[in-house]
């Protein structure tokens, strides 16, 4: 696209972003909201798993430690949010580093199975009733308000809907400068050649565990947001089921883009609500998504919203266009242990 | 509020959780064997296999306890789905993605694990828990010298984890089959020059390996909550026990699924925490990533 083209999507995405659910219902604003918040947990992902390569089935976990953190030091210690929030971010990046240190070591599919585990471990052990009440608030939730921002209190649904959008905004152009700034260059350039970027003087430790440390910082962002726009936190919503969820949308949208954390977290909260509307239970979501992720790996492997990208870019006569990065599954991921070689003996 | 941690060390407990202990890690073993079989031959990592346990157990739920059926065929209606589920799973899934990095079919049975857990929730409902399918009486009988009950479904829970766990063994060794699957898992192209149609024995492995997820799941279903959740999260057990025999050792994995279950059960002597078997697995994850997983680390010899 060229630049004008950009310029003109931009202003047009910006202006319904901002006016179009000021004709909406309160209900369908929160909806929106949410979706927004949910945008952040994709685009935590699209951090990890488009730049770097890395895949996680644990970014709820991370959320949850934004959620809990600001939820009992709010609602126990009576913390102003604008405290507990940095630190619920700060709590959710070093567990995300902690999570990333055997991923140094273990590219690939065995760092999915310590996911996989990290997030049940959350969700059976650290937050179970009985383990850490102080924490996880046991068998009850924690009753959050709203916060004010800069003395405006952000009661109204409208009112939080443009502080989410604007968090959403800032921290997709934060991701976006990162890919084409230098730091993207890095990234990618351990995402394709892990050797080769080492011997160019990169840093791979350091990289990776910042990588890491960003995307579960956002997603504890998101926790920490999501706590105050229900206004409760409880165990329910942060379990293994959610984490595979949200990385099932995330590929199917395609990990590629930053587009594709919003089209993924409209997708999360519109999805059941859609399948409510007509009649049909929003159970039924989870196998939507599932079949939906089964169906596109073998048929679009970068993903609906970074293949619909291309082919508008491709309709704007923009040929050279930057290949967009391959989806999560694609970016090829050498494996310590071989999977296929006859090295065994 | 407080953690409820009951400090009292109790030793008569200790018999009692051993054999608990025992049981629980015949059944990981049964599962662990299976994902080993089609993470050798196939090179996926299956994390659809607690989910097809889930569904195979359900489906021999809806025989045996709803319609009333044997025991026994249930734990073959269940086999059936199973290997049936593996089969659909390699042949419309898998196969397709020949070629494609190991990523994108880890996710692919991601989304399988989706399909199955949220059907299985819409047609048996997941959040009640339900009555587990017997197959034999719950009657025991007390250890010699000791004054600990062991249950005959127990008894046989465990003889039939290791039976089927050998059968597999023996598959492997003594079979065409077995030899074909063998020389897939080492190398598929050597294998296709030797004549060996690597799509059917693929195939062969996800059915054989499902099918042993579906006996695991019968089997467990008296031991832990029988609800759709509980069993599909069965899958990181398995892969614990696998991660013990480093992915490739058979009898090393058996090792893995016994250790799992003891040391799951063990900590409930001193502690009544409902996540204590979860907290023993994630350090168990971590040690045998960290230690068995070295760049360079020691080959472990397959089968």
């Amino acid at each position: 696209m060229s630049t004008k083209a950009r310029r003109i999507t931009l202003l047009v995405v910006a202006v319904v972003a901002v006016g179009w659910p000021a004709m909406l219902s309160d209900f369908s604003r929160s909806l929106a909201t949410d979706g927004l918040i949910f945008g952040l947990i994709v685009l935590s992902l699209v951090l990890l798993t488009g730049f770097v390569g890395q895949i996680s089935f644990c970014q709820y976990s991370f959320a949850a430690v934004g959620a809990f953190t600001v939820g009992s030091l709010v609602a126990a210690h009576h913390w102003s949010f604008w405290l507990a929030m940095p630190l619920g971010v700060f709590g959710a990046a070093l567990v995300g580093a902690l999570v990333g240190i055997p991923a140094l070591r273990l590219s690939g599919l065995f760092l999915t199975i310590l996911t996989v585990a990290v997030a049940l471990f959350f969700d059976r052990f650290v937050l179970a009733p009985g383990t850490w009440n102080s924490f996880s608030g046991g068998l009850s939730s924690w009753v959050v308000g709203r916060p004010s921002f800069l003395g405006i209190h952000l009661d109204t649904s409208y009112r939080f809907y443009l502080f989410v959008l604007g968090v959403f905004s800032l921290c997709s152009l934060g991701v976006w400068n990162f890919r084409r700034g230098k730091t993207g260059r890095v990234l990618r350039a351990i995402r394709d050649a892990e050797i080769a970027a080492s011997t160019l003087g990169i840093n791979l430790t350091a990289w990776k565990l910042a990588a890491f440390a960003a995307s579960a910082g956002l997603a504890g962002l998101a926790g920490a947001l999501l706590a105050v726009s229900i206004g409760s936190v409880s165990t329910g919503g942060y379990d293994l089921i959610h984490s595979l969820g949200v990385a099932a949308v995330a590929t199917v949208m395609g990990v590629g883009s930053v587009a594709s954390a919003a089209a993924g977290g409209l997708f999360l909260v519109w999805g059941p609500e859609i399948l409510r509307h007509i009649g049909v239970s929003s159970q039924w979501f989870n196998l939507i998504t599932g079949g939906l992720l089964i169906v596109q790996l073998i048929v679009t492997p970068d993903g609906m919203v970074t293949d619909f990208q291309r082919k508008l870019k491709h309709l704007l006569g923009h040929r050279a266009a930057r290949q967009a990065p391959a989806s999560a599954a694609e970016v090829d991921v050498r494996e310590r242990v071989p999977v296929r070689t006859g090295a065994r003996s | 509020m407080g953690a409820h941690v009951v400090l009292g060390y109790n030793p008569q407990l200790l018999p009692g959780f051993t054999v608990i202990g025992i049981v629980l890690g015949g059944v990981y073993a049964l599962a662990a064997v299976g994902l080993v079989l089609i993470y050798r031959v196939s090179g996926v990592l299956n994390f659809a296999h607690g989910a097809v346990a889930m569904f195979a157990t359900f489906t021999a739920y809806e025989v045996s306890t709803v319609k009333g059926a044997p025991g026994w065929v249930g734990a073959l209606v269940a086999i059936v789905t199973g290997a049936a589920l593996g089969f659909a799973i390699e042949w419309l899934t898998i196969r397709p993605l020949h070629g494609r990095p190991a990523l994108v079919k880890v996710v692919v049975t991601i989304g399988w694990l989706l399909v199955l857990q949220t059907a299985a929730g819409l047609i048996w409902g997941s959040t009640s828990y339900h009555q587990a399918v017997r197959l034999v009486s719950k009657n025991g009988f007390h250890l010699v010298g000791t004054d600990v009950t062991v249950g005959y479904d127990q008894l046989t829970t465990v003889v039939v984890a290791l039976v089927f766990a050998l059968a597999v063994a023996a598959l492997l060794r003594y079979t065409t089959l077995g030899n074909a699957m063998r020389a897939v898992a080492d190398n598929p192209d050597t294998a296709r020059l030797w004549g060996i149609s690597v799509n059917r024995v693929t195939a062969a492995s996800w059915m054989v390996g499902s099918a042993m997820a579906a006996v695991a799941g019968v089997l467990i279903t008296p031991l832990i909550a029988f609800d759709t959740f509980s069993l599909t999260v069965v899958v990181i057990y398995a892969f614990t026990a696998a991660l013990i025999g480093r992915l490739s050792s058979l009898p090393m994995t058996v090792v893995g699924g016994f250790l799992l279950g003891l040391a799951q059960t063990y900590p409930r002597v001193f502690s009544s925490l409902s996540g204590t078997a979860d907290l023993v697995t994630f350090a168990l994850v971590l040690l045998t990533l960290g230690v068995l997983f070295r760049p360079g680390g020691r080959k472990v010899r397959v089968v």
